[in-house]
């Protein structure tokens, strides 16, 4: 983000981008526009994006799969749901392996980063981004832009370890880094959790945990969108 | 399927009625499912709800309250359905808690409903059919199998056969069979061939090839015997024994493996164990010399409850076998009786009262009894009464049905009394309908002849039945009494859930299921004047005369035979397993389907206590 980007809203930015941007799906991802900050977050559309990569530095590690997941009036659509597997050009470190379970193997019908990035921008136009922790997501989809088009990406943005950690301090609440770990946060408001990890249910969990955070607000006349956004 | 479809549609598949959908079905439905998260407190369907939606619990509680009383209430799998939701008394659904819910399309609903009869039954059928279902199906998927056509011959046959070796002569042989009391004997060979079968001697054989054939009773056995006999394996089934022995027209079958005799089936065995029965054990207990020999006879009595809920039978069943057998028994003991104290000096008859009068026993119940004895009996005669009360008691408490905790037995002088003292006992309660009149009323007004004289009780009841019939204070007592025991409104976790904010850990299925039916339709039965006792009889007889609408009789006759069967299979189930037989399930042991089951029964005879309290105004009673 520049200096001056502080001053201008999303729209203005988005705009701006939209320019400098050459013909392709990250311009026709810009040619589409954000939801207007003040519309109430119960009317608005949601993506939620979770990405399994090979490290935490987006300069430098690969994207491994993604599951996403679409809202609206705040019901979760099922039957929206994807999950998608890359086929990364380098190895899966064994320290990244632990954590999601994605072998090499299981990457020999994936997709390439340019494709699944055309999916994911597809998919994301005129929709807020819902993610647990957006370093990665944001981060991972900037470099990769950045990568194949020469622009970086920006969308309107939902972070629910932001959201949790306002959501506990608000309750005078004691703190621990852990509580805002995405499975501790959805068993802070009972959802069920599944054993199994991958992108499309940590997705799911997360849109499960955005609903838990803001059904406290579900009783006020009007609530922005801006009110719940990270950005 | 993805993780995440694949867990919702793990989840669905568990639950009624998506239970009843085909996997190509189910594996369809996930992607047409979407979830939402719902503050406690918040109207089912929401308010911002965008369609119309069946919605599923996966996560926390609804209540539907019913004219601000709550109706249900509703855990993780069940599902508030809005699609059917009679617009005209809309039940109010609630949130009580933070709540996740998996929304399906009625229109989904709608075409799945099309697609799957069972599933389209759920949501269509009346409850009464529901019932009705739901007991097919328990009945016919026996727990175990008492079927001939599964039971090996090794488990029913005689181990310990009579045997002979070669060489006896047929006098000889014939009093053997005599001494053991058998139609067949089996011969062994010698040398070589010792202690193999070699053949077998019938009755008939000792008829046709002996005795008309003009033969000596010194014949060598061998000589009418029938040599090298068929033999069958101890893993044979009864039915293919009892096919072969009909194929084969003989009546006994040596059991061998490997060419060594280990036993022999007959086709008595055979009959016997299909008949387990209770016609058996009252053929018995009418032949039993002694309380020693019903004793043993009433010890098998848990047994064929066992036998039969597992085999598939209904509490219906179960009730009239195990009450005939508790009949017999008693006959029997009152014939010891009498053998003991000689004939009774003027005519009585021993009836009984409650579950075994309304045959509908589970096996070693309390016995309830009473003697009517004639008007002709005098101070002198009493004496006789005392002492065959008192055997037949004993011999019951002895048998396993023990003493009435309510000393409600004919060894209390108030219960052992001629007809005109009962009949002024009846006229007592009806006119002043006390507490302890009412208490006595599901013994006393439920009295079914066991063994005597019959014309005494017709009487007792006919006059009774005068009473009671035109009494509208009497009734509104009887009623008022009859709706002492609610049923449940269902169950929620692992709790039952009585009233409003009112759990209980376990369900007495007894008091809060079948108690409440049999009561209702004691009320039915004296306001029809009809003399039946047993509760399907009473209902059925009621519906004739009108005194409870044909629909009513029919869902409380569903009802019933569905809980009474989940509480024999119950009680059968801890017999097996050797402990003592209960009328307490723990909820988290039913089934989804049966707990919904259940919830159905108990709204129908919540809903007849209701018509019951209505006609009766038996508010008005205090």
């Amino acid at each position: 983000m520049g200096f001056f980007d502080r001053f201008r809203t999303l729209e203005q930015r988005r705009l701006a981008l939209l320019a400098a941007t050459p013909e392709g799906p990250l311009r026709d991802f810009y040619a589409t526009p954000f939801p207007a900050p003040d519309t109430d977050f119960r009317r608005a559309a949601y993506t939620a994006l979770d990405f399994e990569t090979t490290g935490l530095d987006p300069k430098r590690d690969e994207l491994l799969s993604y599951g996403m997941i679409d809202m609206a009036g705040l019901r979760i659509d099922l039957g929206s749901a994807c999950h998608q597997v890359l086929r990364p050009r380098g190895d899966i470190p064994e320290a990244s392996a632990t954590i999601h379970e994605i072998r090499h193997q299981d990457t020999e019908d994936g997709i390439d980063e340019i494709e699944a990035l055309a999916r994911l921008l597809a998919r994301l136009a005129g929709r807020v981004m819902i993610v647990h922790y957006q370093k990665i997501e944001l981060g991972f989809l900037d470099a990769a832009c950045r990568r194949h088009f020469g622009v970086g990406f920006l969308i309107p943005t939902i972070d629910t370890l932001q959201l949790g950690h306002r959501w506990i301090e608000g309750r005078n609440l004691y703190l621990r880094p852990s509580d805002l770990r995405l499975f501790n946060l959805a068993a802070r408001f009972g959802l069920p959790i599944h054993a199994a990890h991958n992108a499309l249910s940590d997705a799911t969990l997360t849109l499960q945990v955005f609903l838990g955070l803001t059904a406290q607000r579900l009783g006020e006349k009007h609530v922005p969108l801006k009110s719940v956004t990270w950005n | 399927m993805e993780i995440e479809l694949q867990a919702v549609r793990d989840f669905l598949a568990a639950h009624p009625p998506f239970d009843h959908l085909d996997p190509e079905l189910l594996d369809e439905l996930p992607a047409r499912v979407s979830i939402r998260y719902l503050r406690r407190e918040t109207p089912v369907p929401p308010i911002d709800a965008d369609g119309c939606y069946t919605y599923v619990i996966r996560k926390g509680a609804v209540e539907i309250h019913n004219d601000e009383q709550l109706a249900e209430k509703l855990g993780e799998g069940d599902c508030v359905d809005c699609s059917l939701r009679n617009s005209q008394a809309n039940p109010r659904a609630r949130t009580a808690e933070d709540t996740l819910l998996y929304l399906i399309p009625c229109a989904e609903v709608e075409r799945l409903r099309e697609l799957c009869k069972p599933f389209a039954a759920y949501f269509t059928d009346d409850s009464g059919k529901r019932l009705r279902k739901a007991l097919t199906r328990i009945t016919d998927t026996p727990m175990q199998s008492s079927d001939l056509d599964s039971v090996e011959i090794a488990r029913i046959g005689n181990l310990n056969p009579i045997t002979v070796k070669v060489g006896v002569t047929a006098r000889e042989a014939a009093r053997v069979m005599r001494e053991a009391r058998v139609s067949a004997l089996l011969v062994l060979g010698e040398g070589d061939r010792e202690g193999k079968l070699v053949g077998i001697v019938t009755d008939k054989d000792l008829r046709n090839r002996l005795v008309a054939e003009g033969l000596s009773a010194d014949t060598p056995i061998e000589t009418i015997m029938t040599a090298a006999p068929h033999t069958s394996a101890p893993s044979t089934t009864g039915l293919a024994a009892l096919e072969w022995m009909t194929r084969k027209q003989i009546q006994h079958l040596p059991i061998c493996a490997d060419g060594n005799l280990l036993g022999m089936i007959s086709s008595s065995d055979l009959m016997r164990y299909q008949t387990t029965h209770s016609h058996f054990l009252t053929i018995e207990a009418a032949r039993a010399d002694s309380v020693e020999d019903l004793r043993s006879i009433s010890a098998r009595l848990p047994q064929l409850q066992v036998q039969m809920a597992l085999g598939g039978a209904t509490a219906g069943h179960v009730g009239r076998a195990v009450s005939s057998v508790t009949d017999a028994l008693t006959t029997r003991l009152i014939e010891l009786a009498e053998r003991e104290l000689g004939p009774a000096p003027v005519p009585f008859v021993w009836v009984a009262g409650g579950s075994q009068a309304r045959k509908e026993q589970t096996s070693h119940s309390d016995q309830d009894n009473a003697l009517i004895i004639d008007d002709a009996m005098t101070e002198a005669d009493a004496a006789y009464f005392e002492k065959l009360a008192h055997f037949v008691s004993d011999g019951l408490n002895a048998c396993g049905f023990i003493y009435c905790p309510g000393d409600a037995m004919a060894t209390n002088p108030k219960w052992r009394q001629p007809l005109k003292v009962w009949l002024r006992y009846f006229r007592n309660w009806i006119e002043k309908p006390e507490p302890m009149a009412l208490m006595l009323s599901s013994i006393f007004f439920d009295l079914r002849m066991v063994h005597g004289e019959r014309s005494l009780l017709k009487r007792l009841r006919e006059e009774v039945n005068e009473l009671t019939k035109a009494n509208h204070i009497f009734l509104a007592y009887m009623a008022s009494n009859a709706l002492k025991h609610r049923p449940p409104l269902g169950f929620f976790r692992t709790f039952v859930l009585i009233s409003d904010g009112e759990h209980d850990k376990t369900f007495d299925i007894k008091h809060r299921g079948i108690v409440p039916i049999i009561d209702l339709a004691r009320v039915y039965a004296l306001a029809a004047g009809v003399c039946e006792v047993n509760t399907l009889g009473r209902l059925e007889a009621a519906a004739k005369h009108k005194a409870v609408s044909k629909e009513g009789a029919a869902n409380l006759r569903d009802a019933l035979e569905f809980i009474a069967t989940l509480r024999i299979r119950h009680q059968a189930q801890q017999i097996r397993n050797g402990e003592a037989p209960d009328n307490y399930l723990p909820p988290d042991s039913l089934s989804p389907l049966e707990r919904r089951h259940l919830k159905e029964a108990f709204s129908l005879i919540a809903m007849m206590q209701e018509t019951l309290e209505q006609r009766y105004q038996t508010g008005r009673l205090g």
